[in-house]
């Protein structure tokens, strides 16, 4: 696979090759995109006609690429007497400084020329290709190209600029030049995406949200979203780094929405650079002790969004949480259902969670009172709509059989749910995770009802359906002869019996019998499922195990962070601890960034974790991992106005300290040390 | 005006207290448009409560149609979202008006419940 580069800043990103152009591509979205809107899809540079090859380039910055160029195929360049900096950055707009350097000692003449052209896909006409519904136009003017899509009133434009004077054609600039010896010479190209709103105008400049941002400012905003995170001292270099990197990735991945003009998070680049439901609520969990301001935008924006009626292409249904909002062309034609699309089972008890854990480690109770009437409502969803078959458990069956998703739980491909044999079962569909959520939902749902919303009544009810589910559920999934919980139920209620990663979320929820709980563990860190990097999403001897299928066999980072937290919140801290060193040593192979998923192939087996291969990165929930990790390693537990703080941390990991973790209780530091192997034989 | 409008809008004050649930107060202002002229409705927001007068502004927020699709959303069979990301519709102003306002367009026509339809079809109805 050719290598990429990418820069973002938000939901506006570019995608490109190691030279830093762009070609026209069906597959994978490479070019500039901005909320869902491919605003070019040309982008490549020529010197006299030739392709420029790649030196170096340095992307040690998420908004910021600088490529060192060379006319020629690398075989031939080594005495070249010309070479270019390409240095661009993106914030709204896309800039792009070019500067041709002539090293030779005589007076040179150049031809050089960018060609530019967008088609103006929406982000899901890459995955399905069809042709445009709307005219594409280009306008040449003076040292300015701008390509117009227009459809009914969709109206959609890049305008593209340059500071030097360029002869401008519909495909692209050329620049003739003449360059003195061992001089240079150098121009400023922008492309500013423009999505036009009433009036004409620029929807971004009529909503109030921020303007362009040059490199300076989003560098600043960065830096100070790291300096409000706690500060992590630790001996585990490859701890250090991936923290270090998931602050800036989190810090890039948020976005100004533009429907709300708050900062939200993007789930992950390229294809999910939009607010999903679980995602940006997982996410929130696993940054909530570090950065708990990140959180309260997306509740609002999920809680304003919340779904009031019936309508089956988008699948909503009163009270139930979004699943993903997309901006594009596709979305507002009615072509994908996503203006919202509400095809998920779990966002919606997973709201009701993440709102008490917030206020557990905030005290924020203005919040849990704002949002009475939306919890209430996700509450009611869940015994009513949810509860599509009226057994008691939350099913999920989409009514858009052409765009909807047919798995609304987080494995959603179509081949996640399966028996042990591979067969896959009908619908509805009911996943023990989801189960997990609800009961949690409910236990929660019960302190917000008693601490702040002054209902004792509802307390106790909703206790009570807990109680009641749990009990339900330990009857229902349990498979006694493989002493695991089901993956699910199908229509029939009979058991979708394979071994899968669920079974370590339903220890975080809490619905896991004392006296099953071991067993769970055992499974979860057993050949079966632990590779050594993580454990699988699904066991190696069920019949649809593929060591790198998306949600059969792949190990997911965020997936295992939760794991470790349900066995860490069972008191299996020496398990959580193995998979949290399992984690941070596969980090180090990424650079610390941690990608969506990577293979399952046994650790022994490669020595190194090896790449899924169209995993998203950065991605949110993979970022938010090593955040969720430490919260683990170090007990962080926040019981009344205090923060408990029980560390336990893997062998050979040293020192762990983290200071200044914000709460209720101000700003407290949490250290913890591995024993040593000598320790541990005095200890045992 | 078309009738669907004009009932819709006289229906505001009835429905508030069961859908304006949210602790969102402010004043939205919807201009109808058709080829010759533009309708002023003025509905002030507030929890359980909706006041409405055919006028114009001042307002938190102004969104704008064409008379056509307001109707089409008054009935169900458009939905107001996918209205804004067409271009079809705008608005301008404090976001939260709209999405409590939108709450009022009712299920499209004929739409079952899909807990009879899933019990129906694994024959548990």
């Amino acid at each position: 696979m050719q290598q990429r580069v990418s820069i973002l800043d938000g939901n506006t990103f570019l995608v490109c090759d190691r030279s830093g152009d762009v070609e026209p591509s069906f597959d994978f979205p490479t070019g500039m995109f901005s909320f869902d809107t491919r605003f070019l899809s040309t982008w490549l540079l020529t010197l006299d006609g030739e392709r420029l090859h790649a030196l170096s380039v340095d992307d040690a910055h998420s908004y910021q690429t600088r490529f060192f160029l060379v006319p020629g195929e690398p075989t031939h360049y080594l005495d070249a007497k010309v070479s270019i900096i390409r240095s661009r950055s993106i914030g709204g707009t896309f800039t792009e400084d070019l500067t041709v350097l002539n090293h030779s000692g005589r007076e040179m003449r150049f031809q050089l020329r960018l060609e530019m052209g967008s088609d103006f896909a929406d982000l899901f006409e890459i995955k399905h290709q069809r042709p445009k519904k709307g005219r594409t136009s280009a306008q040449a003017g003076e040292n300015e190209l701008r390509l117009t899509y227009r459809r009914e009133a969709f109206h959609r434009e890049a305008m593209i600029t340059s500071s030097a004077d360029a002869h401008v054609d519909q495909n692209g600039m050329t620049w003739s030049i003449t360059v003195a010896a061992h001089s240079e010479w150098s121009t400023c190209v922008t492309a500013t995406p423009i999505i036009h709103g009433a009036r004409g105008e620029d929807v971004r400049a009529i909503t109030a949200l921020g303007a362009a941002r040059g490199p300076a400012v989003i560098r600043d905003e960065q830096e100070d979203l790291v300096g409000r995170a706690p500060q992590l001292g630790c001996d585990c270099e490859p701890l250090a780094g991936a923290y270090r990197q998931s602050l800036h990735d989190l810090a890039a991945l948020r976005y100004e929405s533009i429907t709300l003009g708050v900062r939200l998070l993007a789930a992950g680049l390229p294809w999910f650079m939009t607010l999903f439901g679980r995602d940006s609520m997982l996410t929130s969990l696993q940054v909530l002790p570090f950065l708990p301001e990140l959180v309260p935008p997306t509740i609002l924006m999920l809680a304003g969004l919340q779904g009031y009626r019936l309508d089956d292409f988008r699948d909503e249904e009163p009270g139930k949480i979004l699943h993903e909002l997309r901006y594009g062309e596709t979305a507002g034609f009615e072509e994908q259902p996503h203006s919202p699309y509400y095809g998920a089972a779990d966002s919606t008890p997973l709201f009701v969670i993440l709102l008490d854990e917030y206020e557990r480690w905030t005290g924020d109770a203005a919040l849990v009172k704002q949002l009475e009437l939306p919890v209430r409502a996700a509450l009611h969803w869940i015994d009513t709509y949810g509860d599509l078959l009226g057994t008691g458990y939350v099913w999920y069956r989409s009514r858009n059989p052409e765009t909807g998703l047919e798995n609304q739980c987080w494995k959603d491909s179509w081949d996640a749910i399966s028996y042990a044999d591979g067969r896959l079962p009908g619908f509805p569909r009911a996943t023990c995770e989801i189960q997990g959520y609800a009961y949690d939902a409910k236990r929660r749902g019960a302190r917000m009802a008693r601490l702040f919303w002054n209902d004792p009544e509802y307390a106790d009810r909703l206790e009570r359906e807990a109680a009641a589910l749990k009990e339900r559920f330990n009857r229902d999934f349990w498979i006694p002869e493989k002493n695991y919980y089901a993956l699910a139920l199908d229509p029939d209620g009979r058991h979708v019996d394979s071994l899968t990663s669920n079974i370590g979320h339903l220890l975080w929820s809490g619905i896991v019998d004392e006296s099953r709980a071991a067993l769970v563990a055992e499974h979860l860190l057993g050949p079966r499922l632990f590779s050594g990097w993580g454990v699988r999403t699904l066991a190696t001897d069920e019949g649809r195990y593929n060591p790198i299928g998306y949600h059969v066999g792949t190990v997911w980072p965020f997936d295992n962070a939760f794991i470790a937290w349900g066995l860490s919140r069972y008191g299996f801290r020496e398990e959580a601890g193995r998979i949290c060193e399992s984690m941070i040593s596969a980090s180090r192979y990424f650079d610390g960034r941690l990608p969506e998923a990577f293979a399952g192939f046994e650790r022994h087996l490669t020595d190194y974790p090896v790449q899924y291969p169209t995993a998203c990165s950065p991605q949110a929930w993979s970022a938010g991992t090593p955040l969720l990790l430490l919260r683990v390693m170090l007990g962080l537990e926040p019981q009344g106005e205090h923060l408990i703080i029980d560390p336990l941390v893997p062998e050979g990991m040293g020192r762990v300290e983290l200071l200044d973790i914000p709460g209720r209780w101000g700003r407290v530091d949490a250290l913890g040390r591995s024993r040593t192997p000598h320790d541990h034989e005095h200890h045992h | 005006m078309s009738q669907a409008t004009e009932e819709f809008f006289a229906s505001l004050p009835a429905r508030a207290p069961a859908i304006l649930r949210a602790p969102v107060t402010g004043t939205l202002q919807i201009d109808l448009t058709t080829d010759h002229r533009t309708d002023h409705w003025l509905v002030r927001l507030s929890p359980g409560r909706a006041v409405v007068d055919r006028a114009r502004g001042p307002a938190d927020a102004v969104w704008s149609s064409s008379a056509d699709l307001f109707e089409r959303l008054a009935i169900g069979t458009a939905q107001s979202i996918s209205a804004v990301l067409r271009n079809e519709s705008t608005f301008s102003g404090n976001v939260m008006l709209f999405l409590v306002f939108r709450q009022f367009f009712p299920t499209p026509p004929g739409v079952r419940d899909p807990r009879e339809t899933a019990r129906e079809q694994t024959g548990r109805a």
